[in-house]
């Protein structure tokens, strides 16, 4: 809440003092406009409505005791007219029952005669703080409604009763619905879809010590007929002082484009790594011809270079092939279909199909007792791409003579896979990064290795999109140990 | 060497059919040549291969469906299918290999970029 302390906090504040004692109006005058605020006088009842009917006062200052009209009449006039203006009203000494009759009728406060600088000082501090408040709140309002009701994201809020107390244009817009003002409604009444309904639903039902919010996207036409929107819902329970649900805050937020984008990146990189990779592989097959002298005799430096241009271009096709990879698991493709998977036979497999490679290196490649494994939900192609991935990066970053071992096991809800190699190690610097997109670790062991950069990060993209996680432990010199959680899937 | 032995290379990509039977013919194999699913079963109808290198990915009828029908037919089933997977997939190991969720009865799969010996030595395995 800002407040306009520079000008002081009486400035503009206007007070109208209602006594038939001149000695009191001028006393009050004094006191009252060296303390910034704009006095006006009135010496009798008649005298004090004449003034409040051609202005308004914040506050009044009202002698209860006077002759022709009392201040208690005068009260019940000011609070028909100006509800919000503060009366204090003065009483004398025995005349307490007085102040608690106008208080009844709604003066703010009394003051009793005689009075000090300082009781006076007192009590309009204390009028002052609560009209200070009472705009502070009206202008928070004004701002929130202003905001509210002209950002591009849908915001509606319910209450327990699931009756509709917020609900701003976007929103509305955004759920199709034309009808009246939708304030005061159900829910019900305004959202048709059942899926955006349970949303709510769940929100409303979130225990209160839990802090959380149910998110949600919405496809193309799912809440109205006509819009082709993709949208994000987020749901989130607001409570009171003591942590009780009170009602539903709903924010929608049309993330179209973005998907639309994403779509298209995916779209246009799928689309160029699959033109570079089909003529590639026939490069590299005709290529393989002419090395095996079947295009006529070649010349060992022939031959030499013959095989450099094969290593480059099967670079590139491992990087077209690799980006493919990527685009589909983006665009979901690759994780649609999942079924349920012993992960055991499927490791195995693994290692028995990088043994060869394994061997070449005089690296022994091998696994672990494997307890019973729980079977996990999965795609079982990506997770083969997974494992397969893993073993051949622990090979390719293992020098010679060194080992790896695949073990697994089960960990709280999760089948753990571990691939465990005894060769150059990550630094702490890189860990963070090796995930990230076409991110190579660069150091002189592993200058001459080739790769692309996108082996883990399509591990990531796949374990991701399986609820599942991975990590990885290493130090330099002795070696890294990936392991994979995947949730064990529920009978 | 057996000079008996026709292999049909289906690729819509012409220069890695004439690669792939380059290398065929100098292990003295018959080859012949087609370039998508349709002419694929021109070839398989006329000259009765005793094995197909077959491509996925192709224009008219692409290779799924081309081994699909064949294995499904008694009359070719016994023709030995090898798959040319390139359908994104960098690594492939083992023969279940999925094409909009259904198994295709392939013999054997090898993943592009190929190799060209280790196709030669699954030739030489299948037709001895």
């Amino acid at each position: 809440m800002m407040r306009e302390e520079s000008k002081g906090t009486n400035y503009g504040i206007k007070i109208l003092v209602v006594d038939d004692e001149k000695r009191i109006r001028d006393a009050c005058r004094a006191m009252l406009s060296n303390e910034g605020f704009e006095v006006a006088l009135a010496e009798n009842g008649f005298a004090g409505l004449k003034r409040i009917e051609e202005e308004h006062f914040d506050i009044i200052l009202l002698d209860l005791m006077m002759p022709g009209m009392s201040g208690i009449d005068l009260l019940t006039h000011v609070k028909a007219k100006h509800p919000d203006t503060l009366v204090i009203v003065i009483t004398g000494y025995a005349t307490l029952e007085h102040a608690i009759e106008a208080m009844k009728k709604g003066a703010f406060d009394f003051i009793s005669k005689p009075f000090s600088p300082k009781d006076l000082r007192t009590v309009t501090a204390k009028a002052i703080e609560y009209i200070r408040t009472l705009e502070d709140i009206a202008h928070e309002k004004s701002r929130m409604g202003v905001l509210i009701n002209h950002i591009s994201d849908g915001v509606m809020a319910t209450d327990m009763e699931r009756l509709v107390a917020l609900a701003n244009p976007a929103f509305l817009r955004m759920i199709g619905y034309r009808g009246e003002s939708a304030i005061g409604k159900s829910v019900t009444d305004l959202i048709r879809n059942e899926n955006l309904l349970q949303v709510i639903e769940k929100a409303l039902s979130m225990p209160a010590e839990e802090f959380g919010e149910v998110t949600e996207e919405f496809a193309e036409g799912a809440l109205t007929d006509t819009e082709e929107r993709v949208l994000a819902v987020r749901c989130v329970p607001f409570r009171d002082r003591l942590h009780r649900n009170l009602g539903t805050v709903t924010v929608m937020h049309d993330i179209t484009a973005s998907k639309k984008m994403d779509q298209m990146k995916s779209d246009f990189v799928s689309m160029v790594a699959h033109e570079i990779k089909s003529p590639m592989n026939s490069v590299l097959a005709m290529v393989k011809v002419i090395q095996d002298g079947l295009a006529g005799e070649l010349t060992e430096k022939q031959r030499e270079m013959l095989g450099r241009i094969s290593e480059k271009i099967k670079g590139l096709a491992d990087l077209a092939a690799e980006l493919l990879d990527l685009s589909r698991i983006e665009s979901g493709l690759i994780t649609m279909e999942k079924g349920r998977l012993q992960l055991e036979p499927l490791l195995r497999e693994q290692i028995e199909f990088h043994k060869a490679k394994a061997r070449n290196k005089h690296i022994s490649l091998s696994m672990d007792h494997v307890p019973e494994l729980p079977p996990v939900l999965v795609n079982s192609r990506s997770i083969e791409e997974v494992f397969s991935n893993l073993i051949s990066n622990a090979i390719r970053y293992t020098p010679e003579g060194g080992s790896i071992v695949v073990s697994a096991g089960v960990e709280q809800g999760y089948v753990l896979v571990s691939v465990k190699d005894n060769g150059f190690g990550i630094g702490k610097q890189d860990q963070d990064r090796i995930f990230e997109r076409f991110y190579r670790v660069k150091n002189d062991q592993t200058r001459l290795i080739t790769g692309t950069g996108l082996g883990l990060a399509i591990v990531k993209s796949i374990v991701d999109a399986h609820n599942g996680m991975i990590k990885v432990d290493s130090d330099i010199g002795r070696g890294s140990t990936f392991s994979v959680y995947l949730p064990i899937m529920q009978p | 060497m057996d000079n008996k032995t026709l292999i049909l290379v289906v690729d819509d990509d012409p220069d890695l059919v004439e690669a792939i039977s380059m290398k065929l013919e100098s292990e003295n194999y018959r080859v012949a040549k087609a370039y998508d699913g349709i002419q694929a079963w021109d070839r398989i109808r006329q000259e009765r291969p005793n094995l197909i290198i077959l491509d996925v990915m192709m224009p008219n009828k692409n290779g799924y469906q081309v081994c699909d029908e064949l294995k499904k037919d008694p009359q070719y089933s016994n023709i030995t299918v090898v798959l040319l997977t390139a359908v994104g997939e960098s690594v492939t190991s083992t023969k279940y290999t999925h094409m909009d969720g259904k198994t295709a009865l392939a013999d054997e799969f090898i993943p592009k970029p190929i190799d060209l010996d280790s196709l030669m030595e699954i030739v030489k395995d299948y037709t001895r």
